[in-house]
């Protein structure tokens, strides 16, 4: 089987070498016979051993990582869709339905995604780089489930090209291409991008048919409590206790629902070393630290400081996209700093104003996105102060 | 003695370390020696080829300084010299008499150590040949021998792999240490012995010659790191270093008036038929030194010194001047069906991204780049291994963009030169490369 792969790449090498038909393609060409086969690079300066990590494999370990959000995010999208449109709730035609959905948004993803990375590699004669097999997973799991596919293609390439290769390319990107790609659709296309209208995909072919669904999510129910009343209970009312919010089982974006399919990814990225558990931890320590005063502020003066303060602290962890946000998109190493203590205050950093966003904030419902972001640009100049601390104690050597 | 543990730094577990037995081998016909693997020197040679040596002749010198000078390691006639791209000195290879002639020097008898003024010592260590046993941090040029040291670093004990373990040559030869420290310490007031490794040969010792016993991680046998760990001001910077081994040859030198040629080699690594330690001379050939037999792979890198710094050789060249170690490891040079995805219950890793995590045992190790180069992502990997606590991924950054103070800042010149960042890097940044050639890029600009 291998030696049959192998013949087939030797076969087609010609065309893509200097001089052949598709010459501009060789960085596809390569990137494609590079996942079959390693290939067979050998040291050449006098450090003569290399660990067995490269970044094909860090890559891939995130795409793993993402394994169990994503196919939950297939099946709550189905899930809901059957709900609204009233059809078949089995396993199996929900999982179809909600590949239906997301395997397009995906496809096209990665299709854009992958045009622009051809473009660029061959332009500038580099190669591939993996971390676009990243970027073009994250980005339609940060969609709501009825996201036009041409708007998934104008966000994945606005995300590309303008969050990644006008700064060089990957490694040199100073925002998350992803989250960049989510916020200018945000921002261009309110319309499709918040509301309650956007969070379930309804199936005409339903018994009951209906233009949409008004499923409004947790985070933009709970501002709408009135004076003095407890919003956990608002939330409770609607639906969203918090074992529900944290298995998931809700309406939203395609892969940010379930906390706890999130927690296994997680795991799974702290444990092999590719994401940063300090950021992670910074983060949720963040959210706690502001949302318990705030809890607590409330409760003493009855519930008049700001109501969305009166959500028990832990629920901010599980609602909205706070969990994927940080997991997935604040230890992108590229665009989060690369001290640790930088990291610990990043994260921190961006728990905290993802709980003022949605406390404060009455315009926008979520602040995880614009969080992170934001603290993207922070990164460099919080690693400028903890390098030049840490520099301080250095005997100094020259 | 102070107790230091590198908790910084990695240890892979290589599969073929030298064993502790020693194997006296076979006298070797020819000698030779690798001048360009003596950094920074400009060698003038002295001789032709058909000039006739003894041991303890001048071969070449050094045309910075024409005071230091290399000596033959053998005594008969020169039979080649092969030179290199822009006559660049590679090889000069001596055949051996039968009875070898040997240069005598005049020596002091211990006794009369203690009387004997600097000067003259340092000047009697130039004409024998052994002053580039002493070298400079943090360039690790050879030694001015105008000026004195802060300290000078005995480094006893190397933990790169593989190198030989002083358990092996200092037995029996444990006096002549004691007569080379006592030389240093003519030559600098504060000599530091840093032991590295087991502490079983401390009661052997003369007392309280060893200062610090680092353990831990490698490499905590590296002067640098040795160093760096135990600085305390920045006037220390520039102080010198010295091998275990090479301060037994100064005993020997001053015990016998002739330029030592014996040497205790190791022999190590996956491929090398037996791991162990040999007894040899200096500069024998690497076939002879690797048993000979080089038949069945030929896919096997001569590594001369430790895999993370030596240099490689070839069946026809010769151990260089600083190294006592050969490694013998597979080249690598195949591909990986899948090779990124595959559960790797045997291959090593810094990170816990492989199920090699999961046991002990060494593997195993090749050249082979385990993946290609990539940009860097910034993950931090470099910075977690690096042992002088220089940000490598930073570091690399302001080199590239030029700003040389603010490498400098970073402690460019306490790197170490160990080669970890590089072995962990998973975009296989040459990271290594980069620092060492700025360094003697820094000083050649400050010469």
């Amino acid at each position: 089987m291998m030696k049959a792969l192998k013949r087939l790449f030797n076969t087609t090498r010609p065309y893509f070498e200097s001089g052949g038909k598709l010459e501009r393609l060789r960085p596809l060409f390569d990137a494609v016979e590079t996942v079959a086969f390693a290939p067979a690079l050998t040291t050449t300066a006098d450090t003569h051993v290399r660990d067995s990590l490269d970044l094909k494999r860090f890559m891939t370990f995130v795409i793993i990582s993402l394994m169990p959000p994503f196919f939950y995010g297939i099946y709550n999208t189905g899930y809901q869709a059957g709900l609204a449109s009233g059809l078949d709730l089995g396993f199996v035609p929900v999982m179809m339905r909600g590949a239906w959905v997301v395997l397009p948004m995906l496809m096209v993803s990665y299709t854009v995604g992958l045009f622009w990375e051809i473009l660029f590699a061959s332009v500038r004669g580099h190669n591939i780089s993996e971390g676009f097999l990243v970027t073009g997973l994250l980005f339609p799991m940060t969609l709501p489930p009825t996201t036009p596919l041409w708007q998934v293609a104008v966000g994945i390439s606005f995300g590309a090209v303008i969050g990644k290769e006008i700064f060089g390319g990957t490694g040199r990107n100073i925002l998350n291409p992803a989250l960049t790609g989510r916020a200018f659709l945000f921002f261009a296309y309110p319309a499709n991008m918040s509301g309650d209208r956007v969070w379930t995909v309804v199936q005409q072919t339903g018994k009951q048919a209906v233009d949409a669904v008004t499923a409004a999510t947790p985070l933009a129910l709970a501002p709408l409590a009135a004076s003095g009343e407890a919003v956990t209970r608002i939330l409770t009312d609607a639906g969203y206790t918090f074992q529900r919010l944290f298995l998931g089982n809700i309406p939203g974006s395609v892969g940010e629902t379930s906390a706890l399919m999130i927690l296994i990814g997680a795991i799974f990225l702290v444990v092999t070393g590719v994401g940063n558990y300090r950021i992670i931890l910074g983060g949720i320590l963040g959210v706690l630290a502001v949302a318990y005063p705030g809890y607590l502020l409330n409760l003493t003066s009855g519930g008049e400081v700001a109501r969305m303060f009166s959500v028990h602290p832990t629920w901010h962890l599980v609602m909205g996209s706070f969990a994927f946000g940080i997991v997935y998109m604040a230890t992108d190493p590229v665009s989060a700093p690369g001290m640790n203590l930088s990291r610990w205050i990043y994260g921190f950093s961006i728990g905290a104003l993802t709980v003022m966003i949605r406390v404060f904030n009455p315009a926008y419902p979520e602040g995880v996105m614009l969080s992170i972001l934001f603290m993207n640009l922070f990164a460099p100049l919080i690693d400028h102060f903890v390098i030049k601390a840490r520099l301080r104690k250095r005997v100094p050597n020259v | 003695m102070n107790a230091i543990h590198l908790k910084k730094g990695f240890s892979p577990r290589i599969a073929g370390a030298p064993a502790r037995q020693l194997r006296q081998l076979d006298a070797p016909r020819h000698v030779g020696m690798v001048p360009e693997h003596i950094p920074f020197i400009k060698p003038r040679l002295l001789v032709e080829e058909g000039d006739s040596v003894a041991i303890g002749s001048p071969l070449f010198e050094d045309k910075r300084n024409i005071r230091i000078r290399f000596l033959s390691p053998g005594g008969g006639q020169v039979a080649r010299i092969v030179f290199g791209p822009r006559r660049i000195i590679r090889q000069i290879v001596i055949a051996l008499d039968n009875d070898e002639r040997c240069e005598f020097f005049d020596v002091p008898t211990v006794e009369q150590l203690d009387t004997i003024p600097r000067t003259a010592l340092v000047e009697m260590l130039l004409n024998g040949g052994m002053w580039p046993f002493l070298r400079a941090l943090p360039f690790m040029d050879l030694a001015d021998p105008d000026t004195v040291p802060p300290a000078i670093i005995v480094r006893l004990g190397d933990d790169e792999p593989f190198g030989p373990d002083p358990v092996v040559y200092l037995k029996g030869r444990e006096d002549l240490f004691g007569i080379g420290i006592d030389l240093l310490n003519k030559l600098c007031d504060r000599v530091v012995v840093n032991l590295t490794g087991d502490e079983a040969i401390l009661p052997a010792l003369p007392d309280q010659t060893v200062t610090h016993r680092f353990t831990g991680h490698y490499p905590s046998g590296n002067p640098s790191v040795q160093l760096y760990r135990t600085k305390t001001g920045p006037e220390q910077n520039r102080s010198w270093f010295i091998d275990g081994q090479d301060v037994i040859l100064l005993g020997e030198f001053i015990r016998t008036g002739r330029y030592p040629v014996q040497r205790i080699m190791s022999v190590g690594g996956s491929l090398a038929p037996a791991a162990e330690h040999v007894s040899t001379r200096a500069g024998v050939p690497l076939r002879q030194l690797c048993g000979g037999g080089l038949a069945g792979r030929p896919a096997r890198r001569y590594v001369v010194g430790g895999v993370f710094t030596g240099f490689t050789g070839s069946a026809d060249s010769f151990v260089g001047f600083y190294q006592n170690a050969l490694n013998l490891i597979d080249d690598g040079d195949w591909e990986e069906p899948f090779g990124f995805i595959r559960p790797g219950y045997n291959k090593p890793s810094y990170s816990t991204a492989f199920l090699s995590t999961f046991h002990r045992k060494p593997f195993p190790m090749d050249c082979g780049q385990h993946g290609e180069a990539r940009a860097c992502v910034n993950c931090g990997t470099c910075a977690t291994v690096c042992p002088v606590d220089i940000l490598p991924q930073f570091t690399m950054k302001c080199l590239v963009a030029d700003e040389v103070e603010e490498a400098l800042a970073h402690g460019l010149l306490d790197c170490a030169e160990c080669g970890l960042c590089t072995y962990a890097c998973p975009s296989k940044i040459e990271l290594r490369e980069v620092f060492r050639s700025a360094k003697a890029q820094y000083y050649k600009e400050i010469a």
